[in-house]
């Protein structure tokens, strides 16, 4: 028993934030945004990271990761704001496609020219995806009609449900981090607003939302990884913590900045949009509230001290 | 990442499994807050010693099993899944117990270790003043050196098992004129002590669980001084990051309460809304989310961490989440909410456990000031008046 990250683990994910960081800063998201969205040398340069391959397995000349170390990524493509589709393919639909035997397009998504449009029905639209275009809140999300033979594969689901998660609690940090710096430097009443514990308790109490959905998301994916019985009920639960973290993250934010909040120009918007879209992608509160419903007072789950990990 | 028990820990549980279904008492002890229940407990602690779980993570000389934080997470499951009662030791063993093992010297951990995982020395704290509650470092009891002793004089409030217990902790002004964080000191007290006089303070629940301290000239030996005179802050706040931190409010306890509200609401189901059935659902995943904290944090302190302003994260989330469960709890009763006793006389535990509940985000540093401890020294916030 050791519910611990290891050094390797957050070492290959300090990799990925790091280049993020240098080369997918808010200024990127407003030169996308500007244009259309997507951008193939971002694409090729995760690629030469070899983050396609994370996933696939080794005999299929991937690193043959768990979805752990994956979702740690997923974390820090929530921190960047990443527009390009890497986790969709990389990480829901490689492991999807492998645990269904569909070995053929790994390759291709290894040498990163294929991406993979997944279409499910909890959804009803698809994300870069070729079908008639949709307008997400997102600007920098390109939906499309999902098409009519869209599958309802539950395994495909949770996947998709467990990235968002991951996702979601990257995205959180990030407001987290913008309205602390906002607050350190904006003054009124001749002090920073931080210094204000009205302005403080905002952002602490969204802090323990947050702090407490990470290893929830951790565990869920863990649970996806050994391949237990309850999977989906912690999928769920990582789903629920991590979409509520960030909805209040993001409410918090943008009550810190203020008016500048409210505007296109400050750079939360992105993470904010980006947030309430993941939040109902993948199911939504009310599916997920009820599977983990079905485990807690339907009875399908073992509750109590002696089953923390049940 | 391994969320398999190993072997050894299967059987550790097994262990502990086995010894509580033979021990623990059948009938609820009477309440902790009151005389005779205090006495009720202070006999659990012995028989819990009797068979050597007293305190499972300190070293065998000390009256411990030498047992890892993992282990020690497996005895509370099974103790609170064994519906075991609290622990009437409670600011002895998991608050400054710890602190002992990290100041005090050879002579020290021998006096005041091992009575206290033999349940022989209940502990009450004394932390507060009448002007010094949230700002603890306003305090002005003073301890004066007159030769290998301190004379104390002053008064100390809110002194939680002060009316029942044999002997306190708490900080103490050691330098006269000094200001603040400055010249305190902590010192251990014999609470029969000529010159100190104990008054009970009736809680939300009418029973004496707390007590005012008086201070006339009481004479404590040197020797009882833990650390050196003036470091009494800093080991003040290592006290309060064990009891925030990990050791005071382990999962099992939670985890237990949620899993009999979601009994609750299945015999009230028709009583009942949909708020109040994803509230149900909610006490899972709060619990859940607090064990896996605990996990990780223990990981990480056995991996050689430390734990920070983290502490102050997991007081709020515990001390809100109990709250909220127990209101559920009440919620769900309905109109036997208020009754304090069942028509069979059985206690109303949910009842006692919204009342305990609401002093959670109060005790142990109310959770406004631990708001601004996570934003000041979390997020890095400046404090404030700032420029």
């Amino acid at each position: 028993m050791e519910f611990l990250l290891s050094d390797d683990q957050l070492t290959l994910a300090e990799g990925v934030k790091d280049y993020l960081a240098g080369t997918h800063g808010p200024e990127v998201l407003r030169r996308l945004d500007e244009g259309s969205n997507r951008d193939p040398t971002i694409w090729q340069g995760l690629v030469e990271m070899g983050l396609p391959a994370l996933l696939v397995p080794e005999d299929q000349d991937g690193l043959g990761l768990k979805l752990l170390d994956a979702a740690l990524i997923a974390a820090e493509c929530g921190r960047s704001c990443l527009a390009e589709p890497l986790v969709d393919t990389a990480f829901v639909a490689v492991p999807w496609l492998t645990a269904k035997g569909d070995i053929a397009d790994l390759a291709p998504i290894v040498s990163g020219e294929k991406i993979v449009p997944l279409a499910h029905k909890i959804n009803g639209w698809v994300a870069d995806g070729d079908g008639a275009s949709l307008q997400s809140v997102d600007p920098l999300r390109n939906l499309t009609v999902a098409p009519a033979d869209a599958t309802d594969d539950p395994h495909l689901l949770n996947l998709g449900a467990l990235m968002s998660a991951a996702q979601l609690v990257g995205i959180a940090d990030a407001m987290l981090e913008q309205a602390v710096e906002y607050a350190k430097v904006r003054k009124q009443f001749g002090q920073p607003i931080g210094a204000f514990q009205a302005v403080k308790h905002h952002l602490a109490t969204a802090t323990v939302a947050l702090e407490f959905a990470k290893p929830v998301v951790w565990r869920a994916a863990q649970a996806m990884d050994d391949g237990i019985d309850s999977a989906p009920v912690h999928v769920s639960h990582a789903k629920l913590a991590a979409g509520d973290a960030a909805l209040q993250m993001a409410e918090t934010a943008i009550q810190v900045h203020g008016a500048m909040g409210y505007t296109y120009e400050v750079d939360l918007h992105f993470w904010m949009k980006r947030s309430w879209a993941l939040i109902g992608a993948w199911g939504n509160r009310a599916f997920h509230m009820k599977r983990v419903d079905g485990g807690v007072i339907g009875g399908s789950l073992d509750i109590g001290p002696a089953h923390t990990f049940a | 990442m391994d969320l398999n028990y190993t072997p050894e820990q299967q059987a550790f549980r097994a262990e502990i499994r086995e010894w509580l279904a033979d021990n623990v008492p059948e009938k609820p002890l009477l309440t902790l807050e009151g005389e005779e229940g205090f006495h009720q407990h202070v006999e659990w602690e012995r028989k819990l010693a009797s068979g050597n779980w007293g305190m499972v993570t300190w070293p065998k000389q000390y009256g411990g099993r030498g047992l890892d934080l993992i282990q020690w997470l497996i005895f509370e499951e099974e103790y609170w899944a064994a519906g075991a009662p609290l622990r009437a030791n409670q600011n002895g063993i998991f608050l400054l117990g710890p602190t002992v093992m990290e100041y005090g010297t050879d002579e020290q951990k021998a006096r005041f270790l091992t009575p206290m995982a033999n349940g022989e020395v209940m502990w009450a704290q004394a932390w507060s003043e009448p002007d010094a509650g949230s700002d603890m470092a306003a305090i002005t009891t003073k301890a004066v050196r007159d030769g290998d002793h301190y004379v104390i004089t002053g008064q100390k409030t809110w002194s939680s098992r002060a009316s029942f217990a044999d002997w306190g902790f708490g900080l103490f002004r050691t330098e006269e004129g000094s200001k603040r964080h400055k010249g305190l000191s902590f010192i251990l007290f014999d609470l029969n002590s000529p010159g100190i006089t104990r008054r009970p303070i009736r809680q939300l629940h009418g029973e004496p669980g707390f007590a005012e301290l008086f201070f006339d000239e009481v004479r404590v030996p040197a020797e009882n001084m833990l650390a050196g005179q003036g470091e009494g802050w800093n080991v003040a706040m290592a006290t309060a990051g064990f009891e925030r931190g990990l050791m005071l409010r382990s999962p099992g306890r939670f985890q237990a309460t949620a899993k009999r509200l979601a009994d609750l609401y299945r015999a009230n189901e028709e009583n009942t809304s949909p708020a109040t059935r994803e509230a149900v659902t909610q006490a899972w995943m709060g619990t859940q989310a607090y064990a896996y904290n605990t996990y990780s944090v223990a990981a990480k302190i056995l991996a050689g961490g430390k734990i920070g302003a983290e502490a102050s994260l997991n007081k709020i989330f515990w001390s809100e989440l109990d709250r909220s469960m127990n209101r559920s709890a009440m919620q769900l009763m309905g109109a036997a909410a208020e009754l304090a006793k069942f028509a069979d006389g059985s206690v109303n535990q949910w009842l006692d456990g919204y009342i305990f509940s609401l002093s959670g985000p109060i005790y142990a540093g109310s959770n406004e000031i631990q708001r601004n401890i996570i934003a000041e020294r979390f997020l890095g916030l400046p404090r404030q008046g700032a420029g």
